[in-house]
């Protein structure tokens, strides 16, 4: 009896001794975790977010590491699920990680970026783009994707250069995004003299759109313009009806729609412009990563997910470089001042910005079946709706 | 005036989709007395056969054919390797494997094609609208409405005149008494599952016109509005899935195009509340029988 305690003791002290030595980060290297909704409803984000992190992962560990020191990725699937992303990081705490990585959507985010929190442990979501997310959590909490007043800031102004004066928005409360980034394009929208003449609303999933799209028709004035952040399938589902009752009004979409499938609806999505994380012009950072993500794949890169993910695992190393510690709270500042961190997208700087970045945002229109860049812009912050 | 049958054509069409995947599901709970919470999931099959197909240059009616096929081959394959073993089980184990069978179906979509939707293109004559007397009606839409009818027609003439039907019709009203007179419960079942194969490979094909696109996890909220609608028409009976199908798109639609814009966030709610109260007024449903208390 008193043997078994002693060797458990001994067993218990040793697992201790080798957990704290990791924290650390000594010799044997650098632990990020990564607590991602890898099956469920989160998977066509946090898979594409993974595969990116792993080839900025190897990119990073092929050129020296971090500080002299391999960095090692450790997956833990919350299969979506907000009780289990609250486990799974509680598990990656215990694991020594030095930064977390969490979901991709706000409340599976929150409960795994509370626990880092309490541990004093900075993490980021992958693609989580509500810009109240990080205050919501505390200071160890960052965001990393393109934000969502930022994104429809950007969309108001390319919609006002264009001459619209009346806007019609169609939005679904189901999410944070698909609810608040028509919101801030209405607001930009007025605040820079625009009319939003009617606000429409869709359940996600819903198949059919004829009464919303019935409504439109009927509408006095008529809108010169439809912002919608809705995504497949409400997105091809919507335009495909819209088209069909003879509606022509240009519209705009965000990032959600950056799929392969809005590039093969035909002609129902001609001259669709949508906002996303950047552009791959030729030569740019971006093209570079896709023929990487191509190399390690053996697949071409069908989403931004995949690039923004790089970004946030180049992010967090940066971060750790100008610590030039592991220890939670220098690692914390350290990324709360980075300025013009060069990633595949762009350029990130959290300086500033209470932990949401300024990233570029492009926006793209959809013309024979093809992706063509208008441009990238950058709003003049004051007309960027607060969050 | 034009505004509202305008709104009632599409409260037609949805319907007809939403009868379609009702009556599968009720079909075999009607035998059974499973609600096959894998049933959407055949859509999803449906969609990835059709994706494949067309990937493979074999065109648009050649993939809906495909497409159809398969899933009414999975309703079948799904019927032998996961429900025949547990068919004497209690409802609970056969619920449970159903959403078992789900689950699996969903992690294999994901790990094994793709997380992220797969595009499929959609011929654009599709996309266009006729105009009949000031109306347009969505060549989508038109399809579905004839689809819908031309189904119920063919199913109706099935369950009233071959042996096989009759067969089902009386296994719904009695299962045990049916075996009795000589009828091959497996040939029954198997039916029942084959049936709701393809009505949900032909509600798939219309769904996915709508969309554009197959993902792993599509046929979960078709299969729920299907539910829906099966229990609101009366639990085990045809005819009730599909009224309650059409009546489920009546109230969503013309809620969507008539509630005032500070009531639409409500408008699920109220749908919900509406079932509710049909069904506080028809406990056993639409067209349900009242069970015999005995």
């Amino acid at each position: 009896m008193n043997q078994v305690s002693t060797t458990r003791i001994a067993a218990v002290a040793a697992g201790l001794m080798v957990a704290g030595g990791t924290a650390q980060g000594d010799s044997h290297g650098i632990t990020i975790g990564y607590a991602g909704g890898f099956t469920g409803y989160l998977a066509p984000y946090d898979q594409p977010s993974l595969n990116g992190v792993q080839l900025a992962l190897d990119q990073i560990n092929a050129a020296g590491g971090i500080m002299g020191m391999t960095v090692e990725l450790i997956v833990k699937d919350t299969r979506s699920d907000t009780a289990q992303a609250s486990v799974v990081a509680q598990e990656l705490v215990d694991d020594g990680v030095v930064a977390m990585i969490v979901s991709c959507d706000v409340d599976p985010a929150v409960a795994s970026g509370v626990m880092a929190q309490v541990a004093e442990i900075p993490s980021a979501s992958s693609c989580a783009s509500t810009p109240t997310l990080p205050a919501a959590v505390g200071p160890y909490m960052f965001s990393n994707y393109t934000a969502d007043n930022l994104q429809g800031a950007v969309l108001a102004e390319y919609a006002r250069g264009q001459g619209y004066e009346n806007a019609y928005i169609l939005l679904s409360r189901d999410t944070p995004y698909t609810e608040k980034l028509p919101e801030y394009f209405g607001e930009a929208f007025e605040a820079m003299g625009g009319t939003v003449v009617a606000v429409g609303e869709y359940t996600m999933g819903q198949q059919d759109f004829s009464a919303e799209v019935t409504n439109i028709g009927g509408l006095d004035p008529s809108p010169d313009v439809i912002q919608t952040s809705a995504y497949e399938p409400d997105f091809p589902a919507f335009i495909k009806q819209l088209r069909a009752a003879g509606i022509d009004t240009p519209v705009l979409g965000s990032d959600g729609i950056d799929s392969p499938t809005t590039f093969s609806l035909g002609d129902v999505a001609e001259g669709v412009v949508f906002s996303n994380a950047g552009f791959a012009s030729p030569g740019s950072a971006l093209e570079a990563f896709e023929m990487a993500f191509e190399e390690k794949y053996g697949t071409p890169n069908d989403t931004v997910f995949t690039a923004t993910g790089y970004d946030l695992m180049m992010v967090i190393a940066a971060a750790i470089e100008a610590a030039g510690s592991t220890d939670g709270p220098a690692i914390r500042d350290a990324w709360d001042n980075l300025e013009n961190v060069q990633v595949a997208t762009g350029s990130i700087t959290y300086k500033d910005q209470n932990r949401v970045p300024v990233r570029v945002v492009a926006l793209n229109q959809v013309s024979g079946g093809e992706r063509v860049h208008v441009g990238d812009f950058s709003p003049d912050p004051s007309m960027i709706p607060a969050p | 005036m034009e505004i509202l049958i305008q709104q009632f054509v599409n409260a037609l069409s949805l319907g007809g989709t939403y009868a379609l995947l009702a009556l599968g599901l009720a079909m075999v709970f009607s035998v059974l007395g499973l609600i096959n919470f894998a049933h959407g999931d055949l859509m999803t099959l449906t969609g990835y056969a059709m994706f494949f197909a067309i990937g493979a240059g074999l065109g648009m009616p050649l993939a809906v054919v495909l497409g159809i096929a398969c899933a009414t081959l999975a309703a079948v394959a799904m019927e032998r390797v996961a429900f025949r073993p547990v068919r004497d089980a209690n409802t609970a184990t056969m619920l449970l494997t159903s959403l078992a069978v789900s689950t699996i179906l969903h992690m294999l979509f994901q790990n094994l094609i793709s997380a992220r939707p797969r595009a499929i293109p959609v011929p654009s004559w599709m996309i266009g609208a006729v105009d009949v007397g000031g109306l347009a009606i969505g060549v989508i839409q038109l399809m579905s409405i004839t689809a819908t009818a031309l189904l119920l027609i063919a199913l109706s003439i099935f369950l009233r005149r071959s042996t096989l039907g009759i067969a089902m019709r009386a296994a719904a009203l009695d299962f045990p008494v049916t075996r009795l007179m000589g009828i091959n419960a497996n040939a029954v079942v198997a039916t029942a599952f084959g049936l709701s194969g393809l009505l949900a490979g032909v509600a798939g094909v219309l769904w996915l016109a709508q969309r554009g696109s197959v993902d792993p996890l599509m046929g979960f909220l078709p299969v729920l509005k299907a539910f829906i609608a099966v229990v609101l028409g009366g639990l085990g009976s045809l005819a009730g899935a599909v009224v309650g199908g059409f009546v489920l798109a009546f109230i969503e639609v013309f809620l969507r195009a008539f509630l005032p814009d500070g009531w639409l966030p409500f408008r699920e709610s109220i749908t919900l509340t509406l079932v509710i109260v049909l069904l506080l007024v028809r406990p056993e449903g639409l067209i349900g029988q009242r069970e015999n208390v005995r």
